[in-house]
């Protein structure tokens, strides 16, 4: 598929929860106690338990999933900074924006921000034309 | 017991690991994530970012992670699709190393390969992380 330079890709918005952090860390395999332990991660500068960084880039995979199909599963490239930590109670919203289109390829300004409208993840992905 | 991940010096490879992306836990990734769009690609088709958490614990398995360990950041290329049932080998190998005020920055080259031996999923992670693993973030 497509896309023209400038078209906004549908977000994909989702709710945070611990049990949605629990039940990831037990999928992923990733028993780290600043997302999973309250207590553990009192004591951190996070000052409580913080979303795994690939469960928050999983919903923009899925935003990219959506807009490109099999274009993204097969060649898809994905380049981010977690820029802050998204916590259980936050609502993220996974956005994307076509921006250039280079060498066969269509690259998109990507992001998560919560509902404070905090930069959680930024980067870029892109996709074969 | 495997070392913690803070001690690997550069150059350090991980032991390889194989698994299969078996039906069931497929169906346990897509609803941890919620991924509302694979479905509707195809039934069998996995999302992407379930062979980059798989190749993480490839990685948690060579290597402990540290307690308040913190992703930094994360490059991805995924070569092809995958489909449930199909069995792969992850590998990663630190590829950078540095240590300030009692904190690791640390990059990882993670690779993800099909029974054919053919490259299914590249990336690179970079994590910051408590030297001596006992300190809290």
């Amino acid at each position: 598929m497509t896309l023209d330079v400038g078209t906004e890709l549908t977000p994909v918005v989702k709710e945070l929860t611990q049990e949605k952090i629990n039940r990831y860390a037990r999928a992923g395999g990733d028993g780290n106690p600043l997302h999973t332990d309250p207590e553990f991660a009192a004591r951190t500068q996070f000052g409580g338990t913080i979303a795994h960084g690939l469960l928050v880039l999983a919903y923009l995979s899925e935003m990219m999933t959506a807009a490109f199909g099999q274009a993204w599963l097969s060649g898809g490239r994905l380049k981010v900074r977690f820029k802050a930590p998204a916590r259980p109670g936050d609502t993220v919203s996974a956005v994307g924006r076509v921006v250039r289109a280079e060498g066969g390829r269509m690259v998109c300004s990507v992001e998560c921000r919560n509902q404070r409208d905090e930069l959680l993840i930024s980067g870029e992905a892109e996709v074969a034309a | 017991m495997p070392p913690r991940l803070d001690t690997l010096p550069k150059g350090y490879q991980l032991p390889p690991l194989a698994f299969e992306l078996s039906p069931e836990w497929a169906r346990e990734y897509v609803a941890a994530v919620d991924d509302g769009a694979i479905g509707a690609l195809d039934g069998e088709f996995v999302p992407p970012m379930a062979v980059v958490a798989l190749g993480a614990r490839a990685l948690f398995e060579g290597a402990a992670l540290p307690p308040g360990a913190v992703h930094l950041g994360q490059e991805i290329e995924f070569v092809r699709p995958l489909r449930r049932g199909e069995r792969l080998t992850a590998s990663a190998r630190v590829v950078s190393r540095g240590e300030r005020q009692g904190w690791v920055l640390m990059g990882i080259e993670m690779k993800v390969e099909d029974q054919g031996g053919l490259p299914v999923m590249t990336g690179r992670t970079t994590l910051t992380m408590p030297a001596g693993g006992e300190r809290e973030a």
